[in-house]
């Protein structure tokens, strides 16, 4: 019995393997077991490759691993693309009516299942052959088709009952025809002992909840992959949750309606790609100049330029640490899984409000697209609002917005209140947002700003520590890089991982410590010059080696403990 | 005289001796003193220009946006308290040029805020290169052989891109540009006033005399767009008032999540995503 399988389905665009694939991993999960899910597809609507690959176990996945228990082949390409992902045992499940073997030698056991034809048989439309796949992948894992049906009956009850009906003839279909043609190739999954019951979400859905939590009320955006699917889930739920959801004309219209938005007393949040962050970058510098709360999502995909729209990258960290011209204070949350992007999202509306500034949440095409299986997030959050004035009183006189005060914070009011009026100026300004050119007044505003930064260091704990205290081999990263390097600690023994969940302010104790007490540290980013290693010698002066990957994939977690075993 | 001071700052305005900017300054503060407008409750978003100078003169919410940005930041404040009255001040060259992508699509959008853009056919506060609305030929500092390109029309954009109200003001006739203020202020959705605005410093040829030989006051409303359409057509004599009004639900009146309450009055002590979490399991 095996307690962790990897599977992948892989075929054309168009062909409903993401949603084939999310019901797999759905099944899966309501059943017990932790999962992972990647993506991977090609900027293109039809045709082009396609797959979805699931790591399930009955302990916490968090990654996949390369190598396949189980490909489900849709077309002929899939078994000649993912020829060196498979392994001797690997079970491939093809139509022979569909399409021949490739020629040559094949690694794996081919389980040829006339899909179309027992979908046909059982009379199903012939797109549902796909589940007549999933229910032989569950069957050949030893699994009862009860959670998966009722999978079916909540994907597409809003469809019809037929439709429901039928999707469910074609499942049981796959199953007795596994049962009666391939029972000997079982590769039973051990059952889960545990009931946890765990959500499924992709990092866009965490970081959309995370808003919601945070209080999130506007949210202003311009598509862009990877970052398209928080406008597609917000806008799907905005007459539910009572937010406005706008996509605007470009990005710079949608981060300039977000700040008058915010001006005007809303939490507010925006997201984008690097070139969408581009255009965004002189929004951002009014957000610091003219301390106006606001959170930007950065999902980075390979650059420069258009780069590789579908695929992943770490690129843009130096980016993101410099947005916007000269110097104002600033948060960066990199979170690591479905999790912390959830959490960190819903720190950044307190603390882009609290301190007035923007506030980055920069995650990956990898965190943002990946089906995370996690427990069931808090339903109740009282959110708060911060360092707003009251009270004024009903005088039409000048509010000292910008009022010189010792930690630099001062408090806002918003249009609408009495005795509140300020001008909220993107040039340089006096306490009352009159603009200023006059040198001292420019020291003193620049001063009051960049003196939170001081107070961030307190509030934010920007690293977790894994494995032993001391170990001979030590593993910094940030990022969605975590689950990979998890998953990889399980293998690597003596091993300690620092994950940095927020880079700016930059954890400049905890790292400095964690280095200093390493044999050996490595850094492990997805860029091609070592970009946190740079920001760690910028803030440390101590020299790390890199490990870099830019292909537009994610570290797999055989390549991680490759790399340091030998 | 008293009451129109409450929308003014201590700081007097810097322009030119001469200005058209004074003369819509005049008319604004007429216009708000007419309509008896909070202060509190009118947030004025200014461009970058010697338009956009205008932040500093005033005692009302003020949101100083980035050049050619005025726009979006003042639909952003309509959408987040709709409550709230919003006026945009900006140039030619803020508006008609680095942020023509917006001007167009909010007025599609019909989102409520006023748009006064003082049209001076110049860049002023960059010292007078050639703006979108420069006249063909015209030499500048950035276009010392003249300027090669025809220039832009705001008024037939507005007609053709669903503006509810479109409007020509002078910036020196102030009883009228008072007046077309005010109207415009009140008319519920997107109101574009193009003010033809002397700037006496850096154009020497669209002069104080240039205009008064030119602008006539338009003297019926038009019986359809096609007719408001010929007349912006016109360069002999430029029309002043109202070109287009419509009535159409505002952006914000369309908007579901609007229809109770302000966004800005939304409760935020009790979110519960119950419900959605329990959709992903
Ligand atoms: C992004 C950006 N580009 C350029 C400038 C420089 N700039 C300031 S005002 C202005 C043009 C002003 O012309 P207009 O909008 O017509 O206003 P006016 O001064 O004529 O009232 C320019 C180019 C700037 N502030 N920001
Ligand atoms: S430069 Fe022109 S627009 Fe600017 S203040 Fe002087 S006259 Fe007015």
């Amino acid at each position: 019995m095996k307690n962790s399988i990897n599977i992948k389905i892989g075929g054309h665009a168009g062909e409903g393997i993401k949603v084939s694939g999310l019901i797999l991993t759905r099944s899966l999960t309501r059943l017990g077991y932790s999962t992972f899910s990647y993506s991977e597809y090609p900027s293109l609507i039809r045709g082009g490759h396609n797959t979805y690959q699931i790591q399930v176990g009955l302990h916490k996945v968090q990654a996949c691993l390369r190598k396949l228990d189980i490909l489900i082949a849709l077309n002929q390409e899939t078994i000649k693309l993912h020829q060196d992902e498979l392994k001797k045992t690997s079970l491939v499940i093809y139509d022979p009516g569909e399409f021949k073997l490739p020629l040559g030698e094949l690694k794996g056991k081919y389980l040829a299942i006339p899909l179309l034809k027992i979908t046909n048989k059982a009379g199903g439309k012939p797109i549902m052959a796909n589940m007549a796949s999933l229910a032989s992948v569950l069957t050949l894992l030893g699994i009862e088709l009860n959670t998966f049906k009722d999978i079916i009956r909540k994907e597409f009850s809003k469809k019809g009952e037929d439709l429901v009906k039928a999707n469910i003839e074609v499942g049981e279909a796959g199953k007795n025809y596994v049962l009666k043609n391939y029972f000997q190739e079982k590769l039973v999954l051990e059952k889960p002992k545990t009931n946890l019951k765990r959500m499924v979400l992709t990092g866009n859905e965490a970081i959309a909840l995370g808003a919601l939590a945070g209080g999130l009320q506007f949210y202003s955006a311009y598509p862009m992959t990877p970052a398209t699917s928080i406008l597609h889930y917000l806008a799907s739920i905005e007459n539910q949750t009572n937010i406005v959801v706008k996509q605007t004309e470009d990005e710079i219209s949608a981060i300039n309606m977000a700040l008058g938005a915010s001006f005007a007393g809303v939490l507010s949040m925006t997201a984008t790609s690097g070139g969408g962050l581009c255009l965004m970058a002189e929004g951002i510098s009014m957000a610091g100049v003219a301390e106006i709360p606001l959170v930007i999502v950065n999902s980075m995909r390979p650059g420069p330029a258009l780069g590789m729209p579908t695929w992943t990258s770490q690129g843009d960290l130096q980016f993101v640490l410099h947005i916007g011209h000269d110097e104002f204070p600033r948060i960066i949350f990199t979170p690591g899984d479905a999790k912390e992007a959830f959490e960190l999202t819903k720190l950044s509306f307190e603390l882009a409000e609290k301190y007035q500034l923007p506030v980055f949440i920069l995650v990956d095409k990898y965190l943002s697209e990946s089906d995370f299986s996690t427990q069931l997030f808090k339903k109740d959050h009282p959110a708060k609002r911060f360092s707003m004035a009251d009270n004024l009183g009903p005088k039409d006189e000048f509010y000292k917005r910008y009022k010189l005060t010792e930690n630099g914070v001062s408090k806002r009011s918003i249009p609408g209140q009495k005795g509140g009026i300020h001008c909220c100026n993107s040039y340089e300004h006096d306490e009352n947002g009159l603009g200023t050119e006059e040198g001292e007044m420019r020291i003193k505003m620049m001063d009051k700003r960049m003196k939170k930064m001081k107070l961030l260091e307190k509030e934010i704990k920007g690293v977790s520590l894994f494995g032993p205290k001391k170990a001979k081999l030590s593993l910094i990263s940030w990022g969605s890089n975590k689950g990979v390097i998890l998953e990889a600690l399980k293998e690597l023994k003596n091993v300690n991982f620092l994950h940095l969940s927020c880079v700016w302010p930059f954890p400049k104790k905890e790292v400095e410590e964690f280095i200093k007490t390493s044999e050996k540290c490595y850094s492990i980013e997805g860029n091609a010059t070592g970009q946190l290693t740079s920001l760690i010698k910028q803030e440390t002066g101590l020299t790390l080696q890199s490990v870099l990957k830019y292909d537009g994939r994610p570290f797999w977690v055989e390549e991680i403990i490759k790399k340091f075993t030998n | 005289m008293e009451n129109s001071n409450k929308y003014l700052s201590h700081i007097k305005p810097t322009w030119c001796p001469g200005c058209g900017n004074f003369g819509i300054f005049t008319s604004l503060k007429n216009a708000f003193k007419k309509l008896d407008l909070d202060p509190s409750e009118l947030a004025v978003v200014t461009d970058v220009g010697c338009s956009g100078n205008t932040a500093d003169f005033l005692k009302t919410y003020v949101f100083h946006a980035l050049h050619g940005r005025a726009l979006p930041p003042a639909a952003g404040i309509k959408l987040a308290n709709h409550k709230l009255k919003v006026v945009a001040i900006i140039g030619d060259g803020g508006c008609y040029g680095e942020g023509l992508g917006h001007y167009i699509n909010l007025m599609r959008g019909n989102h409520d805020i006023t748009v006064l853009v003082h049209d001076n056919s110049l860049y002023s506060l960059t010292t007078g290169q050639t703006s979108p609305t420069t006249p063909k030929g015209i030499k500048t500092k950035s276009s010392p052989n003249g300027v090669i390109e025809e220039p832009l029309n705001p008024l037939a954009l507005a007609l053709a891109n669903s503006a509810s109200f479109c409007a020509r003001t002078y910036a020196l006739d102030i009883k009228d540009q008072t007046n077309t203020i005010i109207k415009a202020i009140s008319h519920s959705g997107f109101s574009l006033i193009d003010i033809l605005q002397p700037c006496i410093t850096f154009n020497k040829t669209q002069t104080i005399k240039w205009y008064q030989e030119r602008v006539y006051k338009l003297k019926n409303r038009f019986k359809n767009k096609e007719e408001a359409f010929k007349e912006t057509l016109r360069t002999d004599k430029l029309g002043t008032g109202i070109f287009w009004q419509e009535k159409r639900p505002a952006y914000h009146q369309e908007c579901q999540t609007l229809k109770n309450e302000a966004l800005v009055a939304k409760n935020i002590k009790n979110i519960n995503l119950g419900e959605l979490i329990d959709k992903l399991v």
